[in-house]
């Protein structure tokens, strides 16, 4: 039951947050900022329009929406909000959730090189070099987590008796791949410094570029999976935060989503004081996730068992 | 109270920067001599340490204390004439640092807890820095910046080495305030894997600041840059000190029973650094850096020689002695003639014996003393060194030395005799003077006098500097 | 109950990591000043390492404010005036010092868990982690160019060398011996910021390949 509610309050507040980052970005500006729900408007006001399609693409870019946002949606699936189990669980769960995601670019980056437009293809390079870069941080935390849990499933980490929380055994490790697992974070979803949202210029652009033709309520779905992926990151880390022992399973839920504001304020704080690196400098970036989640597994075959 | 051994030139140092300038010429003099009757006080063992925890007067500190302290008092007289006829630039800079340096130098002598000693090493570099600075040129720039960076790493890894050591301290859980005293009387005790780590360390950090190759790289350049006195101080006193430190650690080792350890360690620096020191004097075309390269070489005899033990302890103790007069004797001459020709290119430098006859005389025997040859005391040490090393079976490293030693002699000799005989123009700027060469002369004087007949007291302060590490037959 | 000593010695690990891979030399000094206070702070989480006397006090305050603010200080000091803020041609480039440096973490680990050296109960870690700093440090001077990175290498060394002076060891009853240790270090930071400065005057650089005139 427990289970349910999180994941529909999930799937349902996720769009709510990045209302959240927006807020932070014109606190910095000293300006008043969007209304926290302006993300339902946008997606609303994507779904009454109708799409348009290049006379010039086939299937495969009508099919690059909605598998990625099937692709964001289906991690969730998995995941244990405030230590609740999660609706499906097995060994290996981890691995086919990074790979599902994978897919779920992929299909992106088909439909953007569907469209034979060159800023796409630019993109879709920039796209694909930095994500296997940080899909290395990822699996290098999945070791991690396997030598400190022995199991390779989302519910078994964050189940009772383990202790993969900043407060548990392995603490100090934990704040390894807590920032480690923020800066994956930032590359994953496009935002400061590796890739700015809000730029206008396609040559700058990394993520939004692939996703120009794209209009109307594909557009409204390539955005839901957005939310959903940096919802899923962000939930990711409020676990390794705390671990979520309250009593009532109700309050830890609540307590969940509240922590999960902090994550978006962080990303917020970031855009607002710092520049985007030069494209040259995100590899160094990302390769510092990995080094720092390395570092941690490094540790564990020394003392931190 | 021996603190005030280093107490002294401290207080001092800091009046000669306030002073004008030329009281601060007489306030060096005034100090040296200040120093060299503490010195002798301390000597004597009329000065009671009031720190008893931090400072005491071992006999080789006392040993290396005197030398610094005579040599120092040569170098303050020449300085006299030197600081007006080169014209610093920052003469009270000059004057202060180079009493803060014997401060500091003093200090070492008299450190008795591993971590004191370190920071007075430590400090040597600092307040010796600016006197290599003093002509502030680019050259001069470039090798403040190498010796202050270098060496700083190197005596940071000397920290980490006597952290190392007082590792192993604490594993017998004893809680008693540090000191070499304790450490030797508890050596056996001590956990060896520390110690030997520690010891590496100690090595490679004071050995960076001694000029054991291959960490000697900043020494030819700062002593080639630095003024003829401060370059004279820094080869005759400030090597020493940092032996001191190699050989304080070198008695713990010797007292934990890993002596044939560190023995060996301190041979095979020693002999790359005499090799090293023989290649590049043959190859050399400034007499500056020739000296500074002769210095290496000597430091690595020195190493040697407390490497072999037994006899080779005392030559390497002579040896520390004879070195420190005869090269910084030879560092003044090479001031004096850097004052009349304006240049330390060797092929710029001719017809000494014409020119100037009285700095040949020096230069050329300093030279002999330098080279090992008889009257000068280093004929002996060698000798002596040559003799321990053959009894403990040494062969290869016994060709090695000798090669070595043939090689810096016909290095150093092709360019001695090359500036003293050849013909040339007569030197430009200034002459000679007797405040500029009596110095020289009396360091010459000093190092023949204790070859012929050496007090009784200096003979037993060796033999009791070395008989922590079984003396002659250890 | 979090473990803090664990915690700050992993931060220092981040502090070295980060240090390897930043550019920007204000960045790199903040990162200092961060290191310095960590190391700082270290001695007081050790068991039986608390603030026992007065002369403790003064001492840790003494080390907090020069490690992390006095020497920080000095050295964006010497940024600002030698108007230099990127390293941007190093002798090893970014991204293979950021590997450097897990390459160094791993045979600290290796060199702690194999040499069996006898340590106090739960200081393996101290040790790892003050290998690493030390190893960066060195490394840090090696292969960057600026007089200005290469100062905070040493400050690197000597953090790492002090992680395990002050960490690992106990004697801790002569403060004034400690003191006069970071006397020698604020000393010789500040010696040479000195000369950085006149080599900024002379060569209008503070690189230090301009400083190959002395050979032989």
């Amino acid at each position: 039951m427990a289970s349910f509610l999180s994941l529909l309050l999930a799937l349902a507040a996720a769009p709510l947050y990045p209302g959240i980052i927006l807020k932070v970005k014109a606190f910095f500006a000293g300006k008043k900022g969007p209304p926290l729900l302006i993300k339902y408007y946008t997606l609303w006001k994507l779904l009454q329009k109708g799409s348009v399609y290049s006379t010039s693409t086939t299937f495969v870019f009508k099919l690059g929406p909605v598998v990625s946002f099937a692709a964001a949606v289906l991690p969730l699936l998995f995941f244990p909000f405030a230590g609740n189990a999660s609706l499906f669980s097995f060994h290996g769960d981890v691995v086919l959730m990074l790979y599902v995601m994978g897919m779920g670019r992929f299909f992106t980056v088909v439909a953007a090189l569907d469209t034979a437009s060159p800023f796409e293809g630019m993109g879709c390079a920039r796209e694909v070099f930095f994500s296997t870069l940080a899909e290395l941080t990822l699996f290098a935390i999945l070791i991690l987590f396997y030598r400190l849990s022995g199991s390779l499933s989302m519910s078994s980490f964050f189940s009772e008796g383990n202790t993969l929380t900043l407060a548990g055994a392995s603490g100090a490790l934990i704040v390894l791949v807590i920032v480690a697992l923020f800066m994956v974070l930032l590359t994953e979803n496009s935002r400061v410094p590796v890739d700015d949202p809000a730029t206008h210029l396609e040559l700058t652009m990394i993520h939004e570029v692939m996703i120009l033709d794209h209009s109307g309520p594909d557009l409204a779905l390539i955005e839901l999976g957005a939310f959903y992926k940096l919802f899923f990151y962000a939930a990711f880390i409020i676990q390794l935060l705390c671990p979520f022992s309250l009593p009532l399973s109700l309050l830890n839920i609540i307590f969940f989503f509240i922590l999960l504001a902090l994550v978006y304020t962080a990303v917020g704080v970031i855009e607002s004081i710092m520049a985007r690196f030069k494209m040259n400098l995100v590899p160094k970036f990302i390769l510092t996730s990995f080094v720092l989640g390395f570092f941690a597994v490094i540790l564990t075959m020394g003392v931190l068992q | 109270m021996l603190e005030l051994i280093f107490l002294l030139p401290f207080a001092a140092g800091i009046a000669a920067f306030i002073l004008p300038t030329v009281l601060g010429r007489v306030l060096l003099l005034a100090t040296a001599i200040g120093h060299l009757t503490l010195g002798v006080l301390g000597w004597t063992g009329r000065l009671t340490p009031l720190f008893e925890h931090f400072f005491g007067a071992s006999p080789e500190g006392l040993l290396i204390l005197m030398v610094t302290s005579f040599i120092f008092t040569c170098i303050a007289i020449y300085a006299f004439s030197y600081a007006k006829e080169s014209e610093l630039g920052a003469e009270r800079v000059f004057s202060g640092c180079m009493l803060f340096f014997l401060g500091t130098m003093s200090m070492v002598t008299v450190a008795e807890h591993p971590i004191v000693l370190w920071i007075a090493i430590e400090a040597t570099t600092l307040v010796s820095a600016p006197l290599i600075y003093v002509h502030r040129s680019q050259r001069a720039l470039e090798a403040t910046w190498k010796y202050v960076l270098i060496c700083s790493v190197g005596i940071a890894l000397a920290l980490l080495g006597s952290f190392f050591v007082t590792l192993a301290l604490d594993m017998v859980e004893l809680h008693e305030p540090l000191s070499f005293a304790l450490l030797n009387s508890l050596a056996t005790q001590l956990d060896p894997i520390w110690l030997k780590v520690g010891f590496s360390f100690i090595v490679i950090g004071f050995g960076t600041k001694m000029g054991l190759a291959p960490m000697h790289t900043w020494l030819p350049d700062a002593h080639s840059e630095a003024p003829s006195p401060a370059s004279a101080l820094l080869s005759g006193a400030l090597l020493n000190c940092a032996f001191l430190g190699i050989y304080k650690a070198h008695i713990l080792m010797v007292n934990a029973g890993l002596g044939e350890f560190s023995g060996n360690l301190l041979v095979v620096f020693g002999l790359a650094s005499m090799v090293v020191g023989g290649i590049f004097i043959y190859k050399q075309s400034d007499y500056k850096r020739m000296l500074a390269y002769s210095s290496i070489e000597n430091m690595g005899i020195i190493a040697v020689g407390v490497g072999v033990g037994g006899v080779g302890l005392y030559g390497a103790f002579i040896h520390l002695i004879h070195h420190s007069l005869i090269k910084s004797s030879l560092f003044l001459s090479a001031g004096n003639i850097l004052l009349a020709f304006g240049t330390k290119r060797v092929e710029q430098v001719q017809g000494l014996i014409r020119s100037m006859p009285k700095t040949f005389v020096s230069f050329l025997a300093g030279f002999v003393g330098i080279a090992g040859l008889p009257p000068f005391g280093l004929f002996v040490s060698e000798f002596l060194i040559i003799v321990a090393a053959v009894r403990g079976h040494w062969y290869l490293s016994v060709a090695i030395f000798v090669l070595a030693l043939v090689l810096v002699v016909a290095g150093a000799g092709r360019v001695v005799m090359g500036m003293s005989f050849n013909e040339g123009d007569a030197p430009s700027g200034t002459g000679e003077k007797f405040v500029r060469l009596a110095p020289a002369y009396v360091l010459l004087l000093a190092s023949v006098t204790l070859c012929v007949w050496m007090p009784e007291s200096i003979y037993t302060t060796i033999l009791h500097s070395i008989q922590a590490i079984g003396g002659f037959h250890g | 109950m979090i473990n803090f000593l664990e915690v700050i010695l992993v931060l220092i690990l981040l502090t070295v990591l980060l240090s390897l891979g930043s550019t920007r030399l204000v960045a790199l000094v903040r990162i200092m000043a961060l290191q310095g206070v960590l190391v700082s702070l270290t001695p007081l989480l050790l068991k039986g390492h608390g603030l026992a006397s007065l002369g403790a006090v003064a001492f840790y305050v003494a080390m907090l404010a020069i490690k992390g603010v006095l020497i920080p200080a000095m050295l964006i000091r010497a940024v600002k005036s030698v108007s230099i803020q990127r390293e941007i041609e190093p002798f090893v480039g970014y991204h293979a010092s950021i590997l450097m440096g897990l390459i160094f973490l791993l045979s600290a680990v290796f060199m702690t868990n194999s040499l069996h050296l006898s340590l106090p109960e739960g200081r393996a870690l101290i040790l790892i982690c003050a290998v690493t700093t030390m190893a960066t440090g060195l490394f840090l001077m090696l292969a960057r160019k600026k007089a200005i990175t290469q100062v905070i290498g040493y400050l690197m060394l000597e953090n790492g060398i002090y992680l395990i002076g002050n960490a690992l060891s106990q004697h801790h009853s002569l403060y004034i011996v400690e003191f006069g240790v970071l006397l020698d270090l604020l000393v010789a930071v500040m010696v040479m910021g000195i000369i950085l400065t006149n080599i900024n005057h002379a060569f209008d650089d503070v690189d230090t390949t301009l400083l190959g005139q002395l050979k032989d």
